[in-house]
């Protein structure tokens, strides 16, 4: 038996020039994009110089066969390129910023030595397509839809060039088209602008902040914090502390891959005790518990919490071994030997973590509103009995002023005063990542707060504890990483070491520690105390976390330029909407011109084999099926010939019967 | 009023077809599949071969489709040493006149019987052609045009006897279609025996249909509709047949342009003004098996049949 060949349609050969050099212009766009977003550029620069090399052999050798050794070499290449992708996804042999973008761009080098056919160049747009959504996953500000546009000019571009070509005719630009395009989008969404109720956000609104927000978040953040824990003796880093005065540098090398329910702070030690510039933790004490921590071995749910939601955790450099995941947890497993819970409530392991170790954490997503937290009173009395919640020694005079001042308005409940303080110092100081060393003798905070007026974020969430505590609300720092930045692709958060972060948590009396974040350069936005619920119902698993709420900002703090956005997509809309009525109204008038009677006979013939039991065979006309129906038994026969007749008239002269016959044909039949 | 014309005329057509039937029957027993293929190759404007073992009554059909027609009936009997000019005719010098007269050969009629077609030689044979093909002959230079309608029916003896020349495949093809007699059952062969008991019937037979009827029945068979499907079908027979491996020669167009037209004249049979994929897949023996060249010993016919039974219909619906 021959087996039937599985092969795709012939494609005509590409002979247009204008074509490929807007193949080439969709590549090139792509690449700029990663290079813009993903910060990568050795791949992207090798990439468009092999592809220009490839699309000029490519269109002389157009018409030429393909040669079996040069197919040879681009499969071997594109194998070679897959390997790279494995190693620098999986290793990060090669510190991968975007290993995903970077195979795209090989694939796309490699290929353009072979683009014969115009589906060949299709292919090539498509996987330059495909690189631009790789690029999105880093770009969430609004010139990406500029690199959108051009790709999508330079589809529209090769798609008219290749067949002007193939009729003949020279290559020019509609202007009155396009013309008409660009004015009609722009009135559309000048309309669209008045119409649209605008989204009020204020940009600098209090914000207890749980969760960070994203539409800053561009990785500008450098917060030397936990490189600065001076490992001593033990390895796991218990001992650690943070000191104020010194500072490294952190770059962007990949800490750790999160898979997340929900977006958070990634919480790791805990330090309650500030001397002389240098945060260190008082209580050495801790315990020690198996590798599966159990919720009846943690302290109990937070009242009116949203559920709770799992983290998967892969380390990917050596890092201290404290557990960093979002607290409070309900439950804990690492594959170590033993777990240590230390008496701030963060875990350890005895070693360092390794690259490639994995633990998970499922957490409480604590109820965190301004309206609960509200109604927590004062406290007084240090938790734990822990005195050095309360401690401010280190403060200087100035600065317990400064924060009583601030505050004077604010202290009819603990979590205005709290709120006020934050905001103070997120509006009034500068983040910034160039801060000179703190002068010797000084103080940081007191230098802080009235000398530089900028600073890291451990700045701002030392000087609040510290100011907090000069208020008699217990409070400390909590050192960790913050989200990371959320690929969807990989359905992960990527936490660099740039992702370091420091902040504050006070203690309130019927929620425990609430985390608070001073550190400015992150705008405070509405949109994610919402993404909280979603998380609660599980629901946030199934979409890309990092878009819910963020386009209305974007819109936002995009403040008139806003017209564009949606003026494109209601033009794209009502074209779309226009082109299905135009197919459905054709559509219409084509089912009018069909003979009346066509579909209801043979719709008819066909329900009659259902029910006679035996279908009529491919090769066996209308007439031989009858025929073989009257060789049945008289009392299973059917009136078949009047049926057989209409259809044969129908099928081979093209005279079907009125639809009233067909009924009543199949009245009869019944 | 014109669809009540269009559909008129196939019943008339029935008709007279059927008069022709029943006058032929009065000399022919049984046989109705190749009195219709006859009379259908008259119909359709083409020329038919019979082909079976002497004594099976292949002249007998001639003859008398011949005289139920009426018009201008000449027989021509095939021998080895028949040449051109007796079939075509020839110049001959009138001592009279002291000039040449030209005296037209049995060709020059309406219905031809070339009887044992395969025992003339090729040449002769050839002869035959043009005016098969083309309804012209060319004697001397001079092209005279040959009166309508004309037909040819051949009766040809199995190739395998002695004294015969294999009728080469251009002739074959201007066939629009062949016919086997087949050997009569014994209750025909009793009837037969019965109406010969006093002499041949032959004699008795008068036209029934006029020239003009024939003429009409000609172009009433050019108005029967062929649909899409039908034509799509006949493409997919050929197609078919083409592929196969036993296939040496395979069918022509010409031949595929002759199962239309033959499957039109069957339509006019049944008084219908339109083809059926019946008709054709009746008609394929006839009209294909003869012309295709087979390697080995592999049967034309069988092929055909094969090939009828399993080749799918086009879609019914086609909108």
């Amino acid at each position: 038996m021959k087996l039937p060949r599985l092969r795709l349609p012939a494609s005509p050969i590409e002979n247009s020039l204008e074509g490929r050099a807007f193949v080439f212009s969709g590549f090139a766009v792509a690449v700029l994009a990663v290079v813009l977003y993903g910060e990568d550029y050795v791949v992207p620069a090798v990439g468009v110089g092999v592809a220009a090399v490839g699309h000029v052999v490519s269109y002389r050798e157009r018409a030429g066969k393909r040669g079996l050794g040069r197919q040879i070499l681009l499969a071997s290449l594109v194998f070679a390129s897959l390997g790279y992708f494995l190693a620098d996804s999986v290793g990060a042999f090669f510190g991968g910023v975007l290993p995903q973008a970077n195979f795209a761009i090989l694939l796309v080098a490699v290929t353009s030595f072979d683009l014969k056919t115009r589906r060949n160049c299709y292919s090539s747009l498509w996987i330059s397509l495909a690189i631009l959504y790789l690029a999105a996953v880093y770009a969430w500000d609004y010139p990406f839809g500029v690199l959108l546009g051009l790709w999508t000019l330079c589809l529209a571009g090769f798609w008219a060039a290749s067949h002007l070509r193939r009729m003949g005719a020279p290559v020019a630009v509609p202007v009155p088209a396009v013309a008409t395009a660009l004015v009609g989008a722009l009135a559309l969404g000048l309309i669209a602008f008045v119409v649209i109720p605008q989204p009020s956000i204020d940009p600098n609104g209090p914000v207890v902040v749980s969760l960070p927000n994203y539409v800053g978040f561009k990785g500008e953040l450098e917060n030397p914090a936990l490189p600065l824990i001076q490992l001593s003796g033990d390895p796991s880093g218990a001992t650690g502390t943070l000191d104020l005065h010194y500072r490294g540098r952190l770059g962007d090398a990949p800490v750790m891959y999160v898979r997340s329910g929900a977006p958070a702070y990634w919480r790791g030690l805990v330090f309650d005790t500030y001397h002389d510039g240098v945060w260190t933790a008082s209580n050495r004490g801790f315990a020690t518990l198996q590798p599966y921590v159990p919720s009846r071995l943690l302290p109990p749910a937070p009242p009116h919490n949203l559920g709770t939601f799992v983290q998967v955790f892969r380390v990917l450099r050596p890092l201290p071994g404290v557990i960093s995941a979002a607290y409070p947890l309900q439950s804990l497993y690492a594959p170590v030997s033993s777990l240590r819970v230390d008496a701030y409530g963060t875990f350890r392991t005895p070693d360092l973590l390794r690259p490639g170790q994995t633990y998970s954490a499922v957490s409480y997503l604590p109820n965190l509103s301004p309206e609960e937290l509200r109604q927590d009173p004062y406290v007084f009395n240090p938790p734990d009995a822990n005195p050095a919640y309360l401690d401010y020694s280190s403060l200087s005079d100035r600065a317990l002023a400064l924060a009583e001042e601030v505050t004077l308005d604010y202290s009819s409940n603990q979590f205005d005063l709290v709120m006020a303080l934050t905001s103070y110092l997120q509006q009034n100081f500068q983040y910034t990542q160039q801060l000179g060393h703190v002068p010797a003798g000084r103080d940081p905070v007191d230098w802080f707060l009235f000398d530089a007026k900028k600073g890291y974020c451990e700045q701002f969430a030392t000087a609040e504890v510290l100011m907090l505590r000069g208020l008699g609300i217990p409070a400390r720092l909590a050192t960790g990483y913050a989200t990371g930045d959320y690929n969807p692709v990989l359905n992960q958060s990527v936490v660099r070491e740039h992702d370091a972060h420091a902040w504050v948590e006070v203690w309130f009396q019927n929620h425990g520690w609430v985390p608070f974040d001073p550190t400015p350069g992150v705008p405070g936005l509405a949109a994610t105390t919402f993404p909280n619920h979603w998380a609660g119902g599980g629901i946030a698993r199934l979409i890309p976390h990092l878009t819910i709420g963020a386009p209305m900002a974007v819109l936002g703090s995009l403040g008139a330029l806003a017209v564009v956005p949606p003026a494109v997509v209601i033009a794209l809309l009502v074209t779309l909407l226009w082109a299905w009525m135009r197919t459905w109204r054709r559509r219409a008038v084509a089912a009018r011109r069909l003979p009346p009677g066509e579909s209801e006979l043979l719709r008819l013939y066909e329900r009659v084999q259902r029910r006679l039991g035996r279908r009529r065979a491919p090769p066996e006309t209308p007439l031989e099926y009858w025929l073989a129906h009257t060789a049945r038994p008289e009392g299973e026969r059917v009136p078949l010939e009047e049926l057989t007749d209409a259809v044969n008239e129908g099928a081979y002269a093209g005279r079907w019967p009125d639809p009233a016959r067909v009924r009543e044909l199949a009245k009869r039949l019944s | 009023m014109a669809s009540e014309q269009r559909e008129l005329e196939p019943r008339r057509a029935a008709e007279l077809l059927g008069r022709i039937e029943k006058n032929v029957h009065h000399v022919i027993v049984g046989k109705d599949r190749v009195v219709r293929l006859a009379a259908a190759g008259l119909v359709a404007g083409g020329h038919v071969l019979l082909q079976d073992l002497p004594g099976t009554g292949k002249t007998m059909l001639a003859r008398a489709l011949a005289t139920s027609v009426g018009g201008a009936f000449r027989r021509i009997q095939c021998t080895p040493d028949l040449l051109p000019s007796d079939i075509t005719g020839s110049s001959i010098f009138n001592q009279k006149d002291a000039s040449f007269e030209f005296v037209a050969g049995p060709i020059f009629a309406n219905i031809v019987l070339a009887d044992e077609v395969n025992r003339a030689t090729p040449r002769t044979q050839s002869a035959l052609l043009e005016a098969m093909g083309e309804g012209q002959v060319t004697i001397e230079g001079i092209t005279r045009t040959l009166e309508k309608p004309f037909f040819v029916i051949a009766t040809q003896n199995p190739t395998e006897f002695h004294g015969t020349y294999p009728l080469p495949e251009s002739q074959l093809d201007r066939f629009i279609l062949a016919a086997e007699m087949g050997p009569p059952t014994d209750a025909e062969a009793i009837e037969i025996l019965a109406r010969r008991e006093h002499g041949d019937p032959i004699g008795e037979l008068g036209s029934v249909v006029s020239l003009a009827d024939v003429l009409e029945l000609q172009e009433g068979c050019l108005r029967v509709v062929s649909g899409p499907a039908i034509r799509t079908y006949i493409v997919s027979l050929l197609d078919a047949i083409r592929v196969r491996p036993e296939v040496s020669l395979p069918a022509s167009m010409r031949s595929g342009v002759y199962l239309q037209r033959a499957a039109q004249a069957w339509a006019l049979f049944e008084g219908r003004d339109f083809v059926l994929p019946d008709d054709i897949k009746l008609l394929a023996v006839p009209v294909l098996a003869h012309r295709l060249g087979m390697r080995g010993r592999a049967q034309a016919s069988e092929l055909v049949e094969q090939v009828v039974a399993t080749v799918p219909l086009p879609p019914l619906r086609q909108h």
